[in-house]
């Protein structure tokens, strides 16, 4: 079978590219390491989404070495791998057909003006390695609204001072609103702030072939059963296998890219379902793993021309890696202080909340002792939400402390009356802060050179190190919401900010650039050093923006799309 | 692990099944400096777990209950949570049921069912030793006094855990596993399910093409795309007709 484009992965940078290339006449091969499920697979099924992790790899068969920093006694640090078959610590987001963007939550928000000239705009952080990206938002636009179209996005546009500019209007109403959506509106206008509805990539009316939302209550990290959520999979790939030219391959891992004596793609190895051996061979190739994944496949394609690593021959690749930097917080609502109007709203279970914040886009505040001195820094957002898992809810309740404040189990009465209190007497609201993890050098992934996987390939190792300049963000941002949960009458409002990484949120690690001394990729993603190379997941990203990464992921990888179409010259 | 004979036993430590479960759950207290100087490289790759069997569940929960292990462990289950006017009880949730069938059905490492079962024989050998009898032949007291004794210890207080954590399981997963029977547990803590739930066919260890189950009978359940992969494959492929994309 003779291929124009060979995807590796089949997610949110992969689908757009199968969808678009399919649709325009090319023949395109999906190589997804996981299985293809439907929404026929997918139920709210808390043992199944995170109790037993089921959609993703067992640690002990596919794991990282996640290297920490530690401290000597005499102050001195040093970096220590820890595999994560040892921690438990996953950093697998959805290894099955449309990947990860099976289980997003889908907020939307677009990038803004300013993130793609970070650099420019504030400057040097000692430190930090930020870049201006090598295009501006008005190149990435359109395709926001060709994702906001194809993908499916529900919203509505308001005005608001970091609002960002559009060409279009949502195509899509917003979806069903919580009542708490109004408790955010009124307190955040008393201490004036600006609550905004958060675009999600859910359908809330049924469109191209997919049902609406039907108000689970259970929706993020879920897999969909309605088809609703914008994934990859029901959004694109179905689009792209129906319409005849697009063949996905499940179970299929790929373990190397294989290159010839001039240092040209000659294929893509792989091990099918049953562990042989397969090559695939077509005249464009795409990879798009998730960050960490891809970086480690080009790192492990060595050969004649690339003796570090394909597209690596400037050492840039897997550098570079971010993470989404921030923290969460959450108030409590007591059931007592309030209504038995209020209590009922509250209890309220299906729709949205959809709020977010984002007066702090930017910080202007001399009072915020960030790396300018005048206090003027990139800020993030800040988003609300409810969690539904009730086995996690009810964790902990088995504990007291005895007489002596020492830990205790509890069982009996006590256990009843805990969980009792727990479910019946308070509801929690909480938010999450998204703020720019900034490039760093200790951020980075390499092959590890003792730990394989099941196959026998040596798996990536990730040093998570960060800057303390995303701490001091990510509390700046938490302290304001923290006071609109304090003007909304919530108890016991708290906040964590820390360094460690969301392992769902990651970028970079090939970024894009006009230098291929600094980067792996030139601005339409293509490899500077391996010409029919595209990487098209959330590697190429110098900066993350301070929002979840997936929509961005999706419009650059349409963008990219329209690049290698031309490049086929097809229409 | 060395041989443990008791709750007591100076050797036991707790099984790594266990702390890698915990430490899943603690990951926020994870501290980023740390003070000690840990062993360079040395992580291990763990052979892939012995799964229980899939299928074959031996004999059926009524018959099992007539003797040990099950005998003790439903005991202890409805001490833990008490059937009263304050709510419903192990029992009416059918937490044994919810336990059996994660020995049985549920792809739980070995080591964590042996150190179930494991947990029953100490405590019998705990409660002969202090009061001549089974746990099961005491009054509710006497089972509070030894359960109190025995949290006491290490080995003791990771078994009580592990039960409790599945009593809660029991009572807020959904039906199909085993507990929450009729939805009790959700109607007791007034917590609305989601939907669709799993059911006989879809529960999470039955999803097909699982990456942990590739050699478990997922053939006939992947035809499905299997059937689209070789007929998208086979169909002579359109030649592009100009539409706009």
């Amino acid at each position: 079978m003779n291929y124009d484009i060979c995807i590796v992965g089949s997610g949110a940078g992969a689908s757009p590219v199968a969808y678009s290339l399919a649709k325009a006449g090319a023949k395109v091969l999906v190589l997804e390491k996981g299985p293809w499920l439907t929404e026929k697979e997918f139920y709210k099924d808390e043992l199944a989404i995170s109790l037993r992790n089921v959609y993703n790899p067992k640690l002990e068969d596919e794991q990282h070495v996640i290297e920490e920093q530690y401290q000597y006694d005499n102050g001195e640090t040093y970096w220590q791998g820890e595999a994560t078959s040892e921690s438990g610590w996953s950093f697998w987001n959805g290894t099955v057909v449309g990947g990860s963007s099976n289980f997003m939550s889908g907020y939307f928000h677009r990038l803004k003006p300013i993130d793609f000239r970070l650099k420019s705009t504030f400057g040097v952080i000692d430190g930090a390695n930020v870049e201006d990206w090598p295009i501006s938002y008005h190149d990435l636009e359109p395709y926001y609204a060709q994702v906001e179209r194809d993908v499916g996005v529900s919203g509505k546009t308001v005005d608001h001072p970091n609002q960002e500019p559009r060409s279009t209007d949502f195509i899509y109403p917003p979806l069903a609103e919580h009542a708490i959506s109004s408790w955010i509106d009124k307190a955040a206008k008393l201490i004036g702030y600006h609550a905004i509805p958060v675009p999600r990539a859910i359908l809330s009316k049924p469109a191209m072939g997919r049902k609406s939302c039907e108000y689970s209550g259970y929706c993020s990290s879920y897999g969909c059963a309605s088809g609703a959520k914008g994934s990859g999979r029901a959004a694109l790939l179905n689009h792209a296998v129906a319409g005849g030219n697009c063949v996905i391959k499940p179970q299929s891992k790929v373990y190397k890219i294989a290159t010839d004596s001039k240092g040209k793609i000659s294929g893509i190895l792989y091990y099918d379902g049953r562990g042989r051996k397969q090559t695939a061979t077509a005249k464009i190739y795409v990879v798009a793993c998730q960050a960490i994944e891809t970086s480690r496949l080009l790192l492990a394609s060595t050969g004649e021309k690339f003796p570090k690593g394909l597209a690596n021959n400037n050492g840039q690749v897997g550098k570079n890696l971010v993470f989404s930097a921030g923290g969460t917080g959450s108030g409590d609502f007591n059931y007592n202080e309030l209504s038995e109007q209020q209590v009922n709203e509250l209890k309220q279970v299906g729709p949205f909340i959809n709020r977010s914040l984002q007066d702090w886009y930017q910080i202007n505040d001399k009072n915020f002792n960030g790396a300018n001195s005048k206090g003027i820094a990139k800020g993030g957002t800040i988003d609300f939400l409810f969690h539904q898992n009730p086995v996690a809810r009810a964790g902990g309740s088995q504990w007291g402390v005895d007489e002596n404040e020492n830990d205790q189990l509890v069982w009996g009465e006590q256990l009843k009356q805990n969980l009792k209190k727990e479910f019946t007497t308070y509801k929690t609201l909480r938010f999450e802060v998204f703020n720019d993890w900034l490039p760093n050098d200790d951020c980075f992934v390499s092959l590890d050179n003792d730990i394989t996987d099941k196959w026998g390939d040596a798996v990536a190792k990730v040093r998570i190190g960060y800057h303390n300049h995303d701490l001091k963000v990510g509390e700046y941002l938490s302290k304001k919401a923290e006071k609109l949960l304090t003007a909304m009458g919530a108890k016991n409002v708290s906040s964590s900010v820390s360094g460690y990484p969301p392992s769902n949120l990651m970028a970079g690690g090939c970024r894009f650039g006009d230098d291929p001394k600094t980067s792996v990729l030139n601005k339409n993603c293509q490899a500077h050093e391996v010409d029919n190379l595209f990487i098209t997941d959330g590697s190429f990203m110098p900066t993350g923006g301070s929002v979840p990464y997936t929509f961005t992921i999706y419009a650059n990888a349409f963008r990219v799309a329209d690049h290698i179409k031309q490049k086929l010259q097809l229409s | 692990m060395k041989f443990i004979s008791s709750f007591f036993d100076k050797n036991y430590q707790t099984p790594s099944w266990l702390t890698n479960k915990l430490s899943k759950k603690n990951l926020s207290r994870r501290k980023m400096l740390k003070g000690t100087l840990k062993s360079a490289g040395g992580a291990t790759v763990v052979a892939a777990l012995p799964f229980s069997a899939w299928s074959t569940a031996p004999l059926s929960l009524p018959e099992q209950l007539k003797s040990d292990p099950w005998l003790t462990l439903d005991s202890v289950l409805n001490h833990l949570l008490p059937t009263s006017k304050t709510g419903p009880g192990a029992k009416e949730i059918q937490a044994t049921t919810y336990l059996f069938n994660l020995v049985n059905l549920q792809p739980t490492e070995q080591d964590e069912i042996d150190f179930i079962y494991k947990g029953v024989g100490w405590l019998n050998g705990y409660s002969q030793s202090q009061l001549q009898k089974n746990f099961v032949e005491l009054a509710v007291q006497d089972k509070e006094t030894l359960l109190r004794g025995i949290s006491q210890s290490r080995a003791g207080q990771n078994w009580l855990n592990t039960l409790l954590g599945y009593i809660i399981e029991a009572t807020l997963t959904p039906p199909v596993y085993g507990g929450n029977a009729n939805q009790i547990g959700w109607q007791w803590l007034e917590h609305q399910g989601g939907f669709p739930l799993p059911s006989e066919g879809t529960r999470f260890y039955e999803v097909p093409n699982q990456q942990s189950r590739v050699a478990v009978d997922t053939v006939g359940k992947t035809a499905k795309n299997i059937d689209v992969v070789n007929l998208v494959a086979s169909r002579q492929l359109p030649k592009n007709k100009g539409k706009k994309s």
